[in-house]
């Protein structure tokens, strides 16, 4: 095989990983959080800052990552935007003082990590990262 | 001028290491923008725009930190020079301490920008919209801060309607609001004999109610704002006794898709007293636009608008008396942070915008422009 055909089917398969790395994503939250589901509509609403808290009271803390597969993956099946439209709706919310961005993470580490440590933190990372110490939601209909 | 664009040129380099900055809990963000704009006949918002102008310039910082789960206390500082209005002076946009109870009752109270149709209190912030100028008719650059916001307070929340009955936001306000001493308003009393050694101010009270409709994407609104004004300079007073705006609106975002339109009523009868002469100045400012654009990839967005604007108390046959401008845009967004954007005006009458001290000679009926913008966020 030349070296060539070796790059092609390399490349093939990092861009085949990556589209099915960013069809998946999963919702995190504090283990404090005492709900384990989330309706589309509160889990949108919360993280375009409508909605401060959980459906059981508990104050919700969004977190979101600075960019990558699975915040594009996020916004477009859960709030149903674009990272651009997602941006630009929160520059709106901060400039007019209505309201102040969410915590942003440069990694899904950082976020896990970020989630694990902050009561009431809800956030979203690719299937494939690691869970540890924080639980998974469920989104229902 | 070379200076100002080196600054904003060496800012928008620096975008692969900025981000907003989040101190222990303490956001930091801001914007710069620069503008260009170049008139066939007429100096349009007091820039010598027929010899093309570049002295548009706008930047603000913003802090805002959450004290606890309800409380967040925060500041954003404003500057922009406009042709020759604004100027160096950095002003205080918005300082205020915001208490959000719970997600159907909340309040804030300092500075805080006043609630008025779809974009009053966002007018001023460049980065969220395709469009260079706003509508005139209904948000004039050279007078915004006339009701941009106010000393006082407001509360906000929101009602559900239920699964089939979307949601009702709410906002309503008190408070006192002040001319900008270096804004619009002022420039053409000074043009009238009358300098304020302190601006005109006045109380200002209203509300603002938005459905967001089951329909999603889709808000229909209506806000209502009585305001005052009076102000004494040395050789005379401005009056404005309370006047009320009104301002019903919709707007429909779906996808790449938005259409909005708004109306706005201003009467207002302002009377000017110079030495012994009392100058009547009757106004019924009808204003309206319609706007819709479409975002053709990721990073261009394409749109077009109509301004209309007619004050029904003068002969409106006159072209000082309306201002009709339709308008196309684009805006392309390089990355996160930086952004460039351009657009035609096609105006008819010199009802708004115009200055006697930039148009010496006069004014002809109809000027069309082009508008270059460029502007870096965080």
């Amino acid at each position: 095989m030349s070296k060539t055909r070796c790059l092609i089917l390399l490349l093939g398969f990092m861009s085949g990983w990556s589209a099915a790395r960013a069809q998946d994503v999963v919702l995190v939250a504090n283990k404090g959080v005492q709900i384990s589901a989330i309706s589309p509509a509160d889990l949108r609403a919360i993280f375009l800052g409508a909605k401060t808290r959980f459906a059981d009271g508990f104050h919700a803390l969004p977190v979101v990552l600075r960019g990558g597969p699975a915040q594009e993956v996020f916004l477009k099946n859960y709030l149903g935007e674009s990272p651009q439209e997602f941006r630009l709706r929160w520059q709106k919310a901060v400039f007019t003082g209505q309201g102040a961005m969410p915590k942003t993470c440069d990694s899904e580490a950082a976020l896990i990590e970020y989630v694990a440590a902050t009561p009431g933190a809800i956030g979203y990372v690719s299937r494939i990262s690691p869970q540890d110490n924080v639980k998974t939601l469920v989104p229902y209909k | 001028m070379p200076r100002r664009m080196s600054l904003f040129l060496l800012v928008c380099i620096w975008t692969g290491t900025l981000y907003a900055q989040d101190l222990s809990g303490i956001q930091i963000h801001g914007f710069v923008t620069q503008g260009f704009l170049f008139s066939s006949h007429n100096n349009y918002l007091t820039m010598q725009s027929t010899s093309g102008s570049l002295q548009w310039t706008d930047g603000a910082a913003s802090f805002s930190d959450p004290l606890t789960n309800n409380l967040r206390v925060g500041i954003q500082l404003h500057m922009y020079q406009l042709g020759e209005l604004g100027g160096p002076n950095v002003q205080v946009d918005w300082a205020s301490g915001d208490y959000k109870v719970n997600d159907y009752f909340g309040f804030r109270a300092g500075k805080v920008k006043t609630a008025l149709g779809l974009f009053n209190d966002s007018q001023d912030v460049d980065a969220i919209f395709l469009w260079i100028l706003l509508p005139q008719s209904v948000y004039p650059a050279d007078n915004k801060s006339f009701l941009l916001a106010h000393l006082g307070g407001e509360v906000y929340g929101e009602l559900p309607l239920g699964d089939r009955g979307g949601k009702l936001l709410y906002r309503g306000f008190a408070g006192e609001s002040i001319l900008d001493s270096n804004g619009g308003y002022v420039q053409q009393l000074a043009e009238d004999g009358l300098t304020f050694a302190t601006p005109p101010q006045g109380k200002t009270y209203g509300g603002d109610l938005r459905w967001q409709a089951p329909l999603r994407g889709l808000t229909v609104g209506a806000s209502a704002v009585v305001q005052a004004l009076s102000g004494t300079a040395s050789v005379g007073t401005l009056q404005i006794p309370s006047l009320l705006v009104t301002s019903p609106y919709a707007q429909f975002e779906r996808g790449k898709f938005y259409v909005a339109g708004e109306y706005r009523r201003t009467p207002a009868n302002a009377v000017l007293a110079i030495g012994p002469e009392v100058i009547p100045l009757p106004e019924d400012q009808r204003s309206w636009f319609v706007m819709g654009s479409y975002r053709i990839t990721e990073r261009f967005q394409a749109g077009s608008y109509y301004s209309h604007y007619v004050n029904k108390a003068l002969d409106t046959a006159l072209p000082a008396n309306y201002s009709k401008d339709w308008v196309v845009s684009g805006r392309y967004d390089f990355n996160s942070y930086f952004y460039g954007k351009i657009e035609g005006h096609f105006l008819h009458g010199t009802g708004l915008g115009y200055y006697e001290s930039t148009n010496p000679n006069g004014l002809r009926p109809n000027s069309n422009m082009l508008a270059a913008k460029i502007g870096f966020t965080f």
